[in-house]
């Protein structure tokens, strides 16, 4: 089967990308081994929070860019980053969308009890932006041991109060599984009455992010009806339940649109002629596969993904063998303290401003091949609270670009 | 606070510890200082080997059997430290047979049994060695827990009576004349001060024995060296590793619960508490240890650290390697005219029991009393009754079957239940305490899971001791340290992991 393009990679950028191409009416595959990151640590979108406060994007991003001419956004510049924005928010309409708190960055409140500075943030989340000391009933559940309510209240200096679960009674139950129980109405109102009875004149209640996979909004409506107080999630340690929202979302819509999905097993190789990719080879034993298209868009993420790798003396991208810009010497990839900008984070695939990989000194090196996403050099996602909005900037654009619209 | 005892000792580690133990079991009362927790130093950090003595067999006799005979009586009285695996010495074709034949005679003569085994023995033993081998002699060594080996001395102190001040530093000596009359000392966590006074204080700092005589105006000469360990993903080995050839780097693998442990460097050090493992160490590491067992080289590595070695160094200098492995026991009386203060320091885990005797002895001596030692017959309090090292694996496997609750480290798994019962029971003062008594922390994540957990049930519980955020960065460095030589393959994806959850989701 041959396709228009073949996406590597299911994370929030390769999602992005074959979103952009099937919205063209391009005849797309998208391969992936999971989901990457999306539903491990993303939440919310981030786009830049490093930037001064109370000024636009618009406003401040152009002198940012032009400081910084090798990160991913200096190719792009705000107008474009926010057409790609408005495109990722068009797929989730009301009643679970995603929004802004103002002109800048709204702070959501997180499982150790911290903000966090972040652009848009889904509509379960809002209510905990904007929480005033005090006020605020946290609620935790005994056996779910990835958030700790008294944990998160102690740093607000409001009441958090752990739940007991007939369902996990001397057990452990998973976000996943609190999902699922909270998609149940009879789940609801047992749990949404015992939280009435803990109310003591506080007008928000945080729960973990766990607040149903598929109708998270219902849930929140279904709990407030019950509760008579605003309710909101707050994001904790992996996996992320708000993440799956997203990924969910994204392949209802790409099902429908016709893209294929393979998911499951990675892109084991590739066979490249000259300057272009002329095919993939995905390997799912016993069984090994081979897959065409006129584009490729590699979206593999860094390490974790695996769309960067390194051994003792380099790092390297194991599938299209791509040069990676990174410090030379081992001893320079980190620094002294965990808390350090490490040099590593500037590793990556280095693109021409259409992200098409060029090496060191800016030669073209395949003609068919898009890079987007977090694979990309010259960046700090971690400290520049940057991740999400470079994955669905990149990740649309390079598709833009790939077929020249 | 005003204290008075008989005999103070300065230092947690290994030999302070079993002196409270050795004291406390022939009646005289005592008080242990330590500024950290118990094991602070060299004492939790090590390799854990339970030496037979074979390494030291040809270059130091005399520490072979003081090894040999500790290591004897370390398996009657605290079976469930130490898992018996036996040690085996390789014989690789690059250091040729040589060597092996000196070493038969020298354990000999120490009175360590060896078997010798041909190449093919040694594989079936243990099938991961290089097979270029030429031959092997196996030997008594063993592994042991360090922790758990000092916490069931320290029990059993308190037990008989021993008083221990954890967190808690000497700020001052009271020197008058010829007598160091007592000490003063600050509780580190709740600022309260001590005046302790004491008819004989017993310096066993270890690598700080200098630092700490400064304060009585005395100084002793010590060669701190620097050890170094790498931490494998995997256990490699079932017997303790060893490479026939006299004492050098890389050239030990000791199997530690579900994990190896490749040791060590000797590097000679100023620092005894700043110091970091260098990445020409790990390299260093990873290739001698490759030569033992090849499958070193893909190794996934989780942590590597380092221990400073307290070596007396008696007037003339040399590697650091030639310096006796024996321990030193300086009476202050006749040395300085000090007549009450007591040194020991140097010597090796296996022969902290035996140090502990020297010095109570010397104790008993200046007191003009006659009380024997009985550390080597009384066996610790949990043996018999705690599990082993073994059992509590085989034991680990059944209980995720069960209801056991929340199991709060995946990687070591550790039930919530277990750090529940150590804040019940035993005086664990801050987190710190709570990571040296349980396996949380040490496995393939490294605390990148289950630190914020135990976090959060020290919230459950109200125990929290100052703001956990700052807990938990300062967790987050100290794991730094030990992840920072080692990221590359698996172990940067792991990074990338723990980065994402607490710069990216938390916020840090």
């Amino acid at each position: 089967m041959h396709y228009d393009v073949i996406v590597i990679g299911m994370g929030l950028s390769g999602l992005m990308a074959a979103r952009t191409a099937a919205e063209i009416g391009k005849k797309v595959l998208i391969i992936g081994k999971g989901a990457g990151s999306l539903c491990l640590f993303s939440n919310t979108i981030d786009v830049l929070a490093v930037l001064p406060k109370g000024i636009r994007f618009n406003d401040s991003l152009p002198q940012w860019a032009k400081d910084r001419p090798e990160h991913p956004y200096s190719k792009l510049g705000w107008e474009k980053i926010h057409r790609a924005l408005s495109s990722f928010i068009s797929l989730f309409p009301p009643p679970y969308s995603f929004q802004t708190t103002g002109i800048e960055n709204g702070s959501i409140l997180t499982g150790a009890g911290t903000f966090r500075p972040t652009y848009l943030i889904p509509m379960t989340m809002v209510a905990g932006t904007s929480l005033k000391e005090g006020d605020g009933l946290i609620i935790g559940f005994k056996g779910f041991k990835d958030f700790y309510a008294p944990y998160v209240a102690s740093h607000l200096k409001c009441r958090g109060i752990t739940l007991s679960l007939r369902e996990a009674i001397l057990q452990e139950i998973t976000a996943t599984a609190l999902s699922r129980l909270f998609e149940k109405e009879s789940f609801r109102e047992t749990i949404g009455k015992e939280i009435k009875r803990h109310l003591n004149g506080e007008t928000r209640v945080g729960l973990p992010a766990v607040l149903g996979i598929k109708d998270a909004s219902r849930v929140k409506k279904g709990l407030e009806e019950i509760i008579g107080a605003e309710v909101f999630e707050i994001p904790t340690l992996p996996p992320s339940i708000p993440g799956m929202r997203i990924l969910y979302r994204f392949k209802e819509w790409l099902i429908q649109r016709g893209v294929t999905f393979l998911l499951g097993h990675p892109v084991s190789k590739a066979n490249l002629k000259g300057k272009s990719c002329e095919g993939v080879v995905v390997s799912h034993p016993p069984i090994t596969n081979s897959y065409t298209a006129d584009r490729y868009i590699l979206c593999t993420g860094r390490f974790i993904g695996g769309g960067l790798a390194a051994d003792k003396e380099k790092v390297f991208e194991p599938i299209l063998n791509l040069p990676v810009f990174h410090p030379k010497l081992r001893e320079d990839w980190f620094k002294n303290s965990f808390f350090n900008r490490h040099p590593i984070h500037e590793a990556g695939i280095l693109t021409d401003p259409s992200f098409l990989p060029i090496d060191e000194n800016g030669n073209l090196l395949l003609e068919n091949v898009w890079v987007a996403g977090s694979i990309l050099a010259h960046h700090h996602c971690f400290e520049e609270k940057s991740r999400e909005g470079i994955e669905i900037a990149t990740g649309y654009w390079a598709a833009k670009n790939a077929f020249q619209i | 606070m005003q204290l008075k005892t008989e005999v103070l000792i300065v230092g947690g580690g290994a030999t302070g510890v079993g002196i409270a133990r050795d004291l406390s079991l022939r009646g005289i009362p005592s008080v242990l200082i330590e500024k950290g927790d118990v094991a602070s130093g060299a004492s939790g950090r090590n390799h854990g080997l339970l030496h037979s003595g074979g390494r030291y067999a040809v270059t130091d006799p005399e520490a072979a059997r003081e090894c040999i005979s500790e290591n004897r009586i370390l398996r009657k009285i605290a079976p469930h430290c130490i898992e018996e695996t036996d040690g085996l010495f390789i014989s690789l074709p690059e250091d040729g047979l040589d060597f092996q034949d000196q070493f038969l005679r020298a354990c000999k003569g120490a009175g360590i049994p060896t078997t010798i085994l041909s190449r093919d023995e040694a594989l079936d033993l243990e099938p991961a060695l290089n097979s270029d081998l030429l031959s092997a002699v196996k030997v008594p060594d063993g592994a042991f827990d360090p922790f758990e080996l000092i916490l069931e001395n320290a029990r059993d102190a308190e037990h008989h009576g021993a008083k221990f001040l954890l967190h808690t530093e000497v700020t001052s000596i009271a020197v008058d004349k010829n007598m160091a009359k007592g000490v003063i000392a600050k509780d580190l966590i709740h600022g309260e001060e001590y005046s302790i006074h004491a008819s004989y204080i017993i310096n066993a700092t270890g690598a700080w024995a200098d630092q700490f005589l400064k304060f009585a105006g005395l100084r002793i000469g010590m060669a701190l060296s620097k050890g170094s360990m790498l931490i494998t993903n995997q256990r490699l080995n079932q017997r303790v590793i060893n490479r026939c050839r006299p004492p050098s780097d890389g050239d030990i693998i000791v199997p530690s619960h579900t994990v190896s442990i490749l040791g060590t460097t000797s590097v000679r050090s100023e620092e005894v508490e700043n110091f970091d493992v260098s990445s020409p160490e790990i390299t260093l590491l990873v290739k001698e240890a490759s030569k033992l067992i090849p499958a070193v080289q893909e190794s996934r590595f989780i942590r590597a650290y380092a221990g400073i070695r307290p070596l007396f160094q008696s007037e003339e200098k040399g590697d650091d390697r030639a310096i006796s492995r024996g321990f030193v026991l300086i009476d202050h009386g006749i040395r300085d005219g000090l007549h009450n203060l007591i040194t020991v320091t140097g010597g090796k885990w296996v022969t902290y029991r035996l140090m502990a005797e020297k010095t109570s002895d010397l104790v008993c001596q200046k007191m003009g009393i006659n009380l024997t030692c009985s550390t080597h017959l009384k066996p610790l309090p949990g043996a018999g009754e705690r599990m082993s090292v073994t059992e509590r694996l085989k034991k680990i496997g059944q209980r995720v079957l069960k209801d056991y609750g929340e199991i709060i480290c995946d990687c070591e798994l550790v039930p919530r239940e277990e750090v529940e019962n150590f804040l019940k029971g035993e005086e664990v003062k801050d987190f710190q305490d709570i990571l040296h008594r349980t396996r949380l922390a040490k496995g393939t994540c490294q605390g990148g899971f289950c630190v914020y957990r135990l976090l959060g049930v020290l919230h459950d519980l109200e125990v929290v001791k100052g703001d956990s955020n700052t807990i938990l960065k300062g967790f987050l460095e100290e794991r730094w340290r030990g992840v920072r030589p080692i990221l590359w393959g698996s172990s940067v994806k792991e990074q990338e992991l723990v980065e994402s959850i607490y710069k990216g989701i938390f916020n840090l």
